[in-house]
């Protein structure tokens, strides 16, 4: 990333690049730009901004290095300079207030105990993607990029910004929101103990 | 990867399981690590056995439900031919 040298590609090696390296992660980009958006044309315009915008800035990609982190890398960007602001999502979290709480003694109380494993596989509708839509977006990001496409503490803190111990907290936290918010539809549904 | 907190051989003694989950559940524990705290914690540590596996009946939903939003193919077309014209 803007770490590293810039290189300096002929044409041929940039639609290489382009088709071999980039091209293959575009259903999982798809997929985060829809959950960042929440909205399927807007997601659209964000995975082709991204696309184009790392085909601009291709000689900023070294070959060899992660090209998925990358990329999610630039339409996480994307995403906060040109379509959080003209999207109603709430403001920002306190992260500094989360961060300590999560690193009180409270840290690994079970905020739903009693939520089942039974009871998860009875939501078989939207239950859980209306949770994970449900929450945050800075939170939804974590679970996403961990939960879904397997990125590692180093990644994430390089996709998103921020210091490893953040994103652990950050993690955790979200763990839990996305719980109590299944808890509630367990409740919903029927289930006394959920 | 290995952060130096983690390579230290970590036991799954009280106090540190909540954690070994946590580094688990991150995908960040070694295999080793995992497979002793799956083969053997589990067994004996009923909290971490019940969080454990309801993480991964929700990570089992979020992946059947939340992850198969795929890429539509005009899209893609789009994608290639603009990056086409710039080129």
């Amino acid at each position: 990333m803007e770490e590293t040298a810039k290189q300096q590609y002929t044409d041929s090696e940039r639609a290489r690049i382009f088709e071999d390296e980039f091209m293959p992660h575009i259903n999982s980009m798809y997929n985060f730009a829809y959950r960042l958006t929440l909205d399927e044309d807007d997601a659209k315009d964000l995975l082709q901004d991204t696309y184009l915008k790392a085909y601009r800035f291709i000689d900023s990609f070294q070959q060899g290095t992660n090209a998925k982190a990358w990329l999610f890398r630039i339409l996480k960007n994307s995403f906060i300079n040109d379509y959080r602001k003209r999207s109603k999502e709430p403001s920002k979290v306190d992260y500094q207030e989360v961060e300590n709480y999560y690193n009180s003694e409270d840290v690994d109380r079970q905020i739903t105990p009693d939520l089942r494993v039974e009871t998860l596989q009875d939501m078989i509708g939207d239950e859980i993607s209306n949770a994970l839509n449900s929450l945050d977006v800075d939170f939804r990001t974590v679970i996403i990029l961990c939960d879904l496409e397997g990125f590692k503490y180093d990644e994430m803190a390089k996709i998103l910004d921020i210091p490893i111990g953040t994103v652990r907290s950050r993690l955790h936290r979200a763990r839990n929101l996305l719980k109590e918010k299944l808890s509630e539809y367990a409740k919903k549904m029927g289930y006394k103990n959920a | 990867m290995s952060h130096p907190e983690q390579s230290q051989q970590m036991s799954v003694a009280k106090g540190n399981c909540l954690e070994m989950l946590r580094l688990i559940l991150d995908g960040e524990a070694t295999e080793e690590e995992k497979k002793n705290f799956i083969d053997k914690h589990l067994e004996t540590c009923m909290p971490c056995y019940r969080t454990y596996h309801l993480e991964m009946a929700i990570r089992d939903l979020l992946k059947s439900k939340c992850g198969n939003h795929e890429a539509p193919a005009e899209l893609i077309e789009n994608i290639k031919r603009m990056i086409g014209t710039v080129r």
